[in-house]
């Protein structure tokens, strides 16, 4: 019976992580066709990826997106976190669900209706409406990890620095900002994740110089199949293990994603 | 309650200061600001959209409302047939998600302290990777000259490759992969709050590990498992790049409808229409489904 669950629990995560696996394995083919497992090693996809303009400004792209919008994010995030923290009336709950709101509407359509609207007030450059667009989405995730490193501070260290005689302001910068300096940064590195993910939003937006890494990938599938995607997947899966052992050192994997 | 933080006291230390409570308001006015010019401004823009009747062959307007697209939306096969399709699917892969998610969240909860920060971890990380590059590791093994069909042949199992790429059962591989560490994490969540001990002591009077596990912790879990199924049908309902990848016109889903509206066929009011049905249907269901269940879960508490 016992072994039976652990059997059940093995097959589960090789349906997890056997596609990404795979993923890595024909990245090495030598071959000219996708084939598992590879018939010979070689580094040439890795080359070709590299070498292919639509690629590589597709990551020049989103790399300068996920940064502009995560910085532009954890601003507007981190003064509104800062603000339903200090807030005292009743509202307090609600104004917290309206903030987290972009996060429950579906992606597809907050693309479709920021491209009506923005058509319609005439905003037509395609990174302009992309950054508008991911600020959106990515603020949420700076509000929620902030939230959540505010609610840890002990207020005796608020407490002791006011006994101690720290202005309001000295105990803001001196007190709670290194404290909350870890959902900041988790809530800015996420930003950046989901802004380098996204493809239901951005895909209403994007024009012929701005598509953004993964929908420049899925514009390749839809008429190639060689293994340089492999490749470039590989490579944007060991930034993606990366960034998981940094949110993980940083403030906790589970944190960041609410759980 | 934890309303009086840092910042309780800092207002109270700084009570002579006047205008103090303004601060909060300009500080939270950035978001707000972005919410209402960025999300319900255009939401409301959409769903004005939609009661136009577009006129065919430009990118404009009648003037007039009507219920035209709606109409057409709940009496045309067609486009019955793919809300029907988007429901289902949601709902399959949801179940899907439930049955593989409990047991993992259970031996995750119950594994050692040393091996449950790195089991948790290989459940988590791969919410990082892009879903594109998750999918096209489906589509690798599942193709016709994929792992899968070349497994089979080799066995001897089949001849000819078994097509799976491009139908329903691909999109809801895909859809079980891409969501079904939110019902694991959700489950988790509700786990690590019930006290281990229980489980013991349904030993102690005689009840196996199958028996104590789902008749004492599953209930006790039901909060997470009401949450993970929610979290996961509305995401499923709204997935977008599984279908996009995975799927064929044959496959077609309420979201890959709104982008071959907008972006193929041109006619923006039906797809603001869709695009409306679909988020009423989400919140919707979602909302009927807490509410039943809430009941029988008070039912049972009774």
């Amino acid at each position: 019976m016992r072994r039976l669950f652990h059997l059940a629990v093995g097959g589960i995560f090789l349906f997890m992580l056997g596609p990404l696996l795979v993923v890595v394995a024909v990245s090495f083919n030598g071959g000219n066709v996708t084939v598992f497992p590879p018939r010979d090693v070689s580094m040439r996809w890795y080359a070709s990826a590299l070498a292919n303009r639509a690629f590589v400004s597709a990551v020049i792209n989103s790399v300068a997106l996920g940064a502009t919008a995560a910085m532009l994010a954890t601003c507007v995030g981190v003064a509104a976190a800062l603000a339903i923290d200090r807030w005292r009336f009743p509202g307090r709950d609600a104004l917290q669900s309206i903030l987290l709101s972009p996060l429950v509407v579906p992606g597809v359509v907050i693309g479709i209706a920021l491209l009506v609207s923005l058509t319609s007030v005439g905003l037509r450059d395609s990174a302009s409406r992309l950054v508008i667009a991911h600020l959106l989405i990515c603020f949420p995730y700076s509000v929620r990890t902030v939230l959540a490193s505010l609610a840890r501070i002990e207020p005796s260290l608020a407490e002791a620095a006011v006994t101690l005689g720290a202005a309001p302001r000295q105990v803001f910068w001196n007190v709670t900002l290194p404290l909350i300096r870890p959902g900041i940064a988790a809530g800015a590195i996420f930003a950046f994740v989901i802004s380098l993910d996204n493809v239901p939003i951005s895909i209403f937006l994007i024009d012929a110089h701005t598509a953004t890494l993964p929908i420049a990938i899925m514009s390749y599938l839809e008429y190639n199949f060689d293994p340089s995607v492999a490749a470039l997947s590989s490579m944007l899966i060991l930034a993606a293990c990366l960034l998981a052992l940094l949110l993980e050192r940083v403030f906790g994997l589970r944190r960041v994603l609410g759980f | 309650m934890r309303a009086d933080g840092v910042f309780g006291l800092v207002r109270r230390a700084s009570s002579e200061a006047p205008g103090a409570s303004w601060t909060p308001a300009l500080l939270v006015l950035p978001a707000l600001l972005v919410i209402a010019g960025l999300l319900v401004a255009p939401l409301v823009h959409l769903l004005g959209f939609s009661f136009h009747r577009a006129v065919p062959g430009r990118m404009a307007l009648e003037p007039g409302l009507t219920l035209v697209n709606y109409a057409r939306l709940v009496t045309d096969g067609y486009y019955l047939g793919i809300m029907g399709r988007t429901v289902a699917l949601s709902l399959i892969a949801t179940l899907v998600c439930l049955i593989m998610g409990f047991p993992l969240a259970y031996f995750l909860w119950r594994a050692p302290v040393r091996w449950k920060g790195v089991f948790t971890l290989l459940v988590v990380a791969p919410l990082l990777i892009s879903i594109v590059v998750r999918s096209y590791g489906w589509m690798v093994i599942l193709g016709d000259s994929g792992v899968f069909n070349g497994l089979l042949i080799w066995i001897g199992l089949i001849d000819e490759p078994v097509e799976i790429m491009f139908t329903t059962t691909a999109v809801l591989i895909g859809l079980v992969h891409v969501q079904f560490a939110f019902m694991v994490l959700s489950i988790l969540a509700a786990l690590e709050r019930i006290d281990p001990s229980l489980i013991e002591a349904a030993a102690t009077l005689g009840a196996t590990r199958l028996r104590a596990a789902l008749e004492i912790v599953a209930p006790l879990a039901l909060p997470g498992i009401v949450a993970g199924t929610t979290l996961v049908f509305s995401l499923c309902m709204t997935a977008f790049v599984t279908p996009t990848l995975m799927g064929g016109s044959g496959t077609r889903v309420m979201t890959t409808l709104v982008y071959h509206q907008f972006v193929t066929v041109f006619n923006w009011p039906l797809g603001a229409a869709v695009a409306a049905l679909l988020f009423v249907l989400c919140l919707g269901i979602v909302f009927a489904f807490m509410r039943t269940v809430g009941r029988s879960a008070r039912r049972m508490e009774a």
